[in-house]
């Protein structure tokens, strides 16, 4: 199919000057013969094409064909995919990009520079699987562009971040789902029905754990492989030597790309929380931090930690303990635990690998006067849907920043080594100089908010 | 406490859990370690490096609660007499209004200034906006964007005569830029927006962009009619987004001239359109 088609076959159909040329259309466009009417098929710009955004991409030759949502995604495995092409790629990594168009079949578009992939016309939807530090960027210039947004956890690096997200996918009106598809989980359901519906009474703690960081070592620098373009990839960040140990798979061990456990699995772990507590609006009041940075090393975030962060109205607390003690209930290596008066419940893991949740929640049934739990039928599933009815998805972006800013506030606390008080209306640390300049950061070169 | 040569013995030593132990209890060294710690911090030895810079942050972070505590002047003089990468980080934590123009001094280092910038833009209070202005005149092209960059990103409105002026500049990055920042510093100002044929799709989005910036900064702050004015030239465009983004801003007016303006889109053949219509629509109602 050509790109001319493709450009103008939307706005053919969406204008209604269909039904005049009708009968010049051939019949594979309009959904006859088993096809998918192109008008159905929503169209993806996929940026960032390794590890975790391999996993988007849809072949080719399943378009008219759709399997069920991918088990790790959430749902209860009942619901179809709809259809989506994967219609362009993009990567900074030029063998990732040629590897990605070789699983995708058919002829994809393929870009290095992701604002050439946003002024595709063409393209509906972009999914972001870039570094941390090109989330907040890549979501607000795709919003401009008018595309909806699927963007990986953790949303942003800066409070100041987030905010601009939140008010650029208002501003243009767009679906801007964050990838902490835990909440898409049947366990996160389950469990969220069984605590909404006041099995545990009230929550006053809830404690999560994980394993600690690696401490890193002396890798050397090197020049950047040719396939890559090492001065994309650092985008708005810090510049610094090229190192494979800070670019693929382990930039998140810097707090300058990543940001360590907190921001990788506390935007899984953290975001559950969130949604059980009904928290997707508000913040914590205070935030405390100790543990200790890498000894030694090219990493700077931290291997070990305790945050503990403190909720007012309804009061609760939030710790984040990294390593932390495990649940007795549920063996995991990571997930946590909801204390209330009444009782106590696990959840684990959040990040769509064996989520899990104790039996009792799972058996539950609420009583039909009881608070209703939305049940997402998938977590890129619940996107496709929003993006037909514009309504916002369960991992919205005000609701990805307030997880975000959890993780990005936890950070603060732990490198300024002092308690936070936090303002979560005005999103400022009172009486801190210092904690509020680490709220933002410039950019870089052309790269700024 | 450490003493000062047992400290700085241990910074520079090889011994992992000494130097680690050295940099974490920093916050009780006075400024005098600052020059040799910055010269460690250049260390062949990536772990002396490391614990060099860990040490001199963690001196930082201990005076950065407060910009009146005494320890922080005399941390802030001895970081400026030795301008490196390291040293404009640590400022962007601590220095103030006092320290920007000697901080903007080294925006004429073409090693340096994506530094010096970086530390100005965090540095709060009108200052800092000064010596950007200040050290525009003198920045090559290439750079004058970022400069642009940083004052939108504050919202200088100090900037404002420098960036309308520089919105008239043939060179296409330095006047998108210049508009871009316009947008976000969001003061009125009798100004069209330039739209040049040299700019790319991306600086074009841009650009239209900082107009709703702009348009939303004036219904803010009350002045309806500039914001209408906008918001009316972008419920004409075909792309959809861009209508879209018209309607929601146009929400926020909540008149009945607002009202009339959003009304025929409620049957907008464009599904998103109408749909986004429809929810301002029902918002106005509430309201």
């Amino acid at each position: 199919m050509s790109k001319r088609f493709l450009k103008t076959r939307r706005d053919f159909v969406s204008t209604g000057a269909a039904a005049t040329l009708f009968h010049i259309v051939p019949s594979h466009c309009l959904g006859l013969q088993g096809q998918t009417p192109p008008s159905d098929i929503i169209n993806f710009g996929h940026i960032g094409i390794g590890g975790r955004g391999r996993g988007f991409l849809r072949p080719d030759a399943n378009l008219n064909q759709p399997g069920p949502a991918a088990p790790n995604l959430g749902g209860d495995g009942s619901r179809m995919q709809r259809p989506v092409r994967s219609l362009a790629l993009c990567d900074v990594d030029l063998k990732r990009l040629d590897d990605a168009a070789s699983r995708v079949g058919g002829k994809p578009r393929l870009y290095k520079d992701f604002r050439k992939l946003l002024a595709d016309k063409d393209v509906d939807a972009v999914v972001i699987a870039s570094p941390d530090h090109w989330h907040a960027l890549m979501t607000i210039l795709a919003c401009q562009a008018g595309k909806d947004v699927y963007c990986e956890k953790p949303a942003c690096n800066t409070i100041e971040e987030g905010r601009a997200m939140v008010t650029a996918a208002e501003r243009y009106a767009r679906v801007v789902q964050i990838g902490s598809q835990g909440r898409s989980q049947m366990a996160a359901f389950h469990a969220k029905n069984y605590i909404r519906n006041g099995q545990l009474g009230n929550i006053g703690k809830v404690l999560c754990w994980h394993y600690a960081s690696p401490d890193g070592d002396w890798t050397p620098d090197e020049p950047a492989p040719p396939e890559i373009d090492y001065e994309l990839w650092l985008g708005p960040a810090r510049a610094m030597p090229y190192n494979k140990k800070h670019t693929h798979g382990q930039f998140r061990w810097l707090i300058d790309f990543g940001g360590g456990q907190i921001r990788d699995r506390g935007a899984h772990v953290m975001s559950i929380a969130n949604w059980i507590m009904d928290c997707d609006a508000k913040g914590p009041v205070s935030i405390d931090a100790s543990g200790d940075p890498p000894r030694d090393g090219m990493y700077d975030s931290a291997v070990t930690m305790h945050v503990t962060y403190e909720f007012k109205d309804p009061d609760w607390t939030l710790v984040w303990a990294q390593p932390g003690e495990t649940s007795k209930e549920l063996d995991a290596r990571y997930g946590a635990v909801y204390h209330g008066d009444k009782g106590k419940l696990t959840v684990t893991l959040g990040d769509g690998q064996a989520t899990a949740t104790e039996q009792k929640a799972k058996d539950y049934k609420a009583s039909i006067d009881g608070v209703k739990v939305f049940q997402s039928p998938g977590h890129m599933e619940n996107f496709e849907d929003c993006i037909r009815t514009r309504e916002k998805p369960i991992m919205h972006m005000e609701a990805g920043h307030r997880v975000a800013s959890l993780c990005v506030l936890g950070n603060v606390a732990f490198q300024l080594r002092r308690k936070l008080e936090w303002d979560w209306k005005t999103e400022r640390v009172v009486n801190d100089d210092e904690a509020n300049r680490l709220l933002s950061r410039p950019g870089r070169g052309p790269w700024s908010l | 406490m450490q003493d000062r040569s047992e400290f700085l013995k241990a910074i520079a030593g090889d011994d992992i859990e000494a130097r680690f132990e050295a940099w974490r209890a920093a916050a009780s060294q006075d400024s005098s370690v600052v020059a040799p710690l910055l010269d460690l911090a250049a260390s062949p030895k990536p772990g002396v490096a490391k614990a060099a810079a860990e040490a001199l942050t963690t001196m930082v972070h201990s005076v950065g609660k407060d910009p009146i505590d005494p320890r922080r002047a005399p941390l802030v003089k001895a970081l400026l007499l030795r301008p490196k990468p390291l040293t404009f980080r640590l400022l962007s934590l601590i220095a103030d209004d006092l320290h920007a123009p000697l901080i903007a001094h080294n925006l004429r280092s073409a090693d340096l200034r994506e530094e010096v910038v970086y530390c100005l833009e965090r540095i709060p209070g009108t200052a800092a906006d000064k010596a950007l202005i200040a050290g525009y005149a003198d920045a090559t092209n290439d750079f004058k964007p970022r400069i642009l960059a940083a004052l939108g990103h504050r919202k200088s409105a100090d900037a404002l005569p420098l960036c309308l002026e520089a919105m008239k500049s043939t060179n296409p990055d330095i006047a998108w830029a210049a508009t871009r920042a316009f947008g976000r510093i969001g003061k009125q100002a009798a100004v069209r927006f330039p739209q040049l044929d040299a700019w790319n799709e991306w600086q074009k989005t841009d650009v239209l962009d900082a107009q709703l910036r702009y348009a939303d900064a004036q219904a803010a702050g009350g002045n309806s009619e500039e914001a209408m004015n906008i918001y009316k030239q972008f419920l004409d465009r075909p792309e959809e987004h861009w209508q879209c983004a018209a309607i929601v801003g146009i929400g926020k007016i909540a008149t009945a001239e607002a009202a009339t303006a959003i009304y025929p889109k409620l049957k907008n053949p464009n599904r998103k359109v109408q749909i986004t219509a429809r929810q301002i629509w029902q918002q106005l109602a509430r309201a």
